[in-house]
């Protein structure tokens, strides 16, 4: 097939602005970071991809499944049927069984007896459990430390010591199951200076053995690869990398919604004032100029302290200062353009003005609105991360990385640097990005190589 | 036959086009730049009026508000008894259709976002006249007329030359049908050796369609090669209007002299050796008491600065002047006498 018809100005345009590599190679990645946002449910949510069990597929992610339909045991004093699956917890324990399946299958040699009670010991060693590579959800709160470690200390407390290496193993913590396994365990936990006796806790605390360190103390956690927490977790112990991704997913989004609805309208009041002229020009010029002295910020946040300000709230107060800056530019494009024959051609015939102005000159004039519309993209993401850092933005606990810079810059958190990291990189990548991309709209778009103003 | 003798198709009569200077604070209106000050015209169907004159003297804008680009502040456009100046609505568009224009400059007239396919096509969408086939058999139909090639249809207008784009410019002109085609100086952007083809196509245009056209130029030779009549401008006013071969043997205002006489030429038996027009354009808003053309006329006398002359009849009707000395002008012989030069590229 042939190229959809553009006119050689845009296609020549096109041609340059994929001949700068770097602004060419900044829009791929940031398209396709864009499309990986829209799939975030497949990348970070504490619901499996795909779970089979028993002989049966089950695909959870937009599915809600209880405890029970998996065989898994509800904490003390809730029924199976009303709490969601922990599809995570599933996965390590199922990964578990197979392990200690391996393990007593060996032992066991080929007595049949023997590996009949090991099978009907491991039921699940067969099912399987796909997470998403980041298995949080970004709401969800994970005291991981105290779970794992008072689970483990009550099983070793009640002497199940079976149980309490299962639980290490299942958790990730090997030096821990094979210490349980050893017995050295109780040497460790008998060494305590002038305390009778210490607990896993403590280990943890001292770093006595390396493979509690940095558990057994509350979020914010340093990131930790066994837990899946690759960037840590914030101050309510939820994970940092689901939050920036769907944090992202807000901000591009919002910002797009954003500039999408200020640059349409900014466009059709500075064309209009351009083409119109006259009277028309000199009032909403005016106005404009009211509106621009009024500080937005002020509105912002006397509109959020009257009402709880939502994304659809958050783009409507901003888009009433967002449409000013473009019609500027269109305002002028458009006084240079009328006067050209063209227009007085389609006038000659009688194009309606609407045709004219939209048919005729519009396309004539857009170099100003794409090369300022990634900018003005920069600019709201900023806005959005500004307002949610001043409290002002998406309500909590939407995920924000305003508000997870608002937690990094908190006086208890200056020395987890994972917080402050996190957030900053995304930002500064997104932002270096999209100024990659303006950059070279604006370079493809100049028209000083190819410029005939006869 | 005259043009006198049919009945004419367009007739201005006292058209008058202000433009308000506005000054002070309140951006009140303190004067008038006097564009068009009072015209009067008549087009034949089939014939051309040519309005010439030097730069500034209102003949483009006098083009427009024949149009209806621009709103007459004064006077009446009459298209076949119908009034141009005062139509509106579904009025106005059918008179469009009857008037087209042809722009001066090829490379700003034509759309550079639209395909040559799309600029002709686009009156006849503006008004709705067949279907999309129809329509695109139409403008393959047009581009021939003016000669072009089918495949041009998905091109754009970069891709063009000057006497190619106004070929173009043609063929949008004729997409609706018109009968009065108004050419705003069309050649005058052109190569000279491409002017010669344009010229030739016009005229081949009138004979096949029957156009009448108001041809604006200030080019007297590519005047005097396309033109039955012509109407001389000098600030806003028509001074003088002859056929064309009277004008040029003829003239009867001083400022048509000078304008003859200001024609270059290669033959050195012609070469004039006439004083050209010395001094300024009067400022147009500013009125003046008397010939707008006294200060820089040869002829001047006295009571040239006490009326403006109206356009009186010299010898024949047809030829009409507004001099008071025009009998004596007319009589006067010319620095070079001869037939009216040929426009360049014109066929022998």
């Amino acid at each position: 097939m042939r190229w959809p018809r553009l006119d050689p100005i845009t296609r020549r345009r096109l041609q340059r602005f994929r001949r700068i590599r770097r602004g060419y190679y900044a829009l791929v990645i940031l398209l396709a970071a864009m499309v990986l946002a829209v799939f975030a449910p497949y990348l970070a949510e504490s619901r499996a991809i795909a779970v089979w069990y028993r002989g049966t597929l089950y695909l959870p992610t937009f599915q809600y499944y209880p405890m029970r339909t998996f065989g898994q045991a509800p904490p003390a004093g809730w029924d199976s049927a009303d709490i969601e699956a922990d599809y995570y917890r599933l996965q390590r324990e199922w990964g578990t069984e197979r392990i200690l399946y391996a393990r007593g299958h060996s032992a066991a040699g080929a007595d049949p007896a023997a590996l009949a009670a090991l099978a009907a010991k491991y039921p699940d060693r067969d099912d399987y459990v796909v997470m998403p590579p980041i298995p949080w959800n970004p709401y969800q709160s994970d005291f991981w430390a105290n779970e794992i470690l008072n689970d483990i200390q009550q099983a070793l407390d009640a002497g199940h010591r079976d149980d309490a290496e299962w639980l290490a193993l299942r958790d990730g913590l090997g030096e821990l199951a094979a210490a349980i396994r050893s017995g050295r365990i109780d040497t460790l936990l008998a060494a305590g200076k002038g305390h009778p006796k210490r607990t896993l806790g403590d280990l943890a605390r001292t770093g006595a053995m390396v493979s509690l360190a940095g558990l057994g103390t509350s979020p914010p956690n340093a990131p930790d690869l066994r837990r899946r927490h690759y960037l840590g977790t914030d101050s309510q112990g939820r994970d940092v990398a689901a939050r920036l991704l769907y944090g992202f997913r807000i901000s591009i989004f919002f910002a797009l919604f954003l500039v999408l609805t200020g640059q349409v309208i900014g466009t059709i009041v500075g064309s209009l004032q351009g083409y119109l002229g006259g009277r028309f020009d000199l009032v909403s010029q005016r106005l404009i100029e009211v509106l621009i002295a009024v500080p937005f910020l002020y509105v912002v946040i006397v509109i959020a302290a009257l009402f709880q300000p939502t994304f659809w709230l958050l783009i409507a107060i901003l888009s009433l200062f967002q449409w000013i800056a473009i019609t500027f530019f269109m305002r002028t494009e458009m006084y240079r353009e009328k006067t050209r024959e063209y227009c007085l051609a389609a006038k000659s015939y009688g194009a309606s003005h609407f045709r004219i102005v939209f048919r005729h000159l519009l396309p004539n004039c857009l170099t100003p609105l794409v090369t300022f519309t990634p900018f003005a993209v920069v600019g709201a993401i900023f806005a959005l991360t500004g307002l949610d850092y001043l409290g002002y933005g998406l309500p909590a606990p939407t995920p924000s990385w305003g508000e997870l810079i608002g937690q990094a810059l908190q006086a208890s958190n200056r020395d987890k640097l994972w917080l402050t990291l996190a957030p900053f990189g995304a930002l500064t990548i997104t932002l270096v990005l999209v100024v990659f991309i303006g950059e070279s709209v604006r370079e493809a778009f100049d028209p000083k190589p190819y410029a005939r103003y006869e | 036959m005259t043009a006198a003798d049919e009945a004419p198709l367009l007739v201005a009569e006292n058209v008058y086009k202000h433009y308000p200077v506005r000054g002070g604070v309140w951006g009140r209106s303190v004067g008038a730049i006097r564009a068009v000050d009072g015209v009067s015209l008549a087009v034949a169907p089939q014939r051309t009026l040519g309005l010439v004159g030097e730069s500034g003297c209102g003949k483009s804008t006098l083009g427009r508000t024949l149009m209806r680009l621009e709103t007459p502040t004064r006077g009446t456009v009459m298209f076949e008894g119908r009034d141009l100046a005062r139509a509106r609505g579904d009025e106005l568009q059918r008179l469009r259709r009857e008037i087209q224009m042809v722009f001066q400059d090829p490379y700003s007239s034509l759309n550079p976002r639209m395909t040559i396919g799309e600029i002709v096509r686009e009156p006849l969408v503006v008004h709705a006249i067949g279907s999309r086939t129809e329509q695109a058999r139409r403008v393959l139909e047009l581009l021939g007329t003016v000669g072009l090639d089918a495949s041009t249809i998905d091109r754009y207008p970069s891709e063009f030359s000057g006497g190619q784009r106004q070929r173009i410019g043609v063929a949008r002109a004729l997409a609706l049908g018109p009968r009065l085609v108004v050419a705003d100086e069309p050649v005058s952007a052109l190569d000279v050796s491409v002017r010669g083809q344009v010229l030739n196509l016009m005229l081949r245009l009138q004979r096949e369609l029957g156009l009448a056209f108001i041809f604006i130029s200030h080019d007297l030779s590519v005047v005097a090669h396309m033109c039955d009549t012509v109407a001389v401008m000098y600030l806003g006013r028509i001074v003088e209007e002859a056929p064309v071969e009277i004008l040029f043997a003829r003239p009867a205002h001083p400022y048509t002299r000078a304008l003859l006489a200001a024609i270059p030429s290669l033959d050195p038996r012609r070469r004039t050796g006439a004083v050209p027009l010395e001094g300024e354009v009067p400022s147009p808003i500013e009125a003046l008491a008397g010939c707008p053309f006294a200060p820089r006329c040869a002829w001047v006398t006295a009571a040239c600065r006490e009326d403006v002359p109206a356009l009186e009849p010299v010898e024949t009707s047809a030829h009409r002047a507004a001099c008071i000395r025009r009998a004596e002008v007319a009589a006067a012989p010319l620095p070079v006498s001869g037939a009216p030069p040929r426009a360049p590229g014109a066929s022998p």
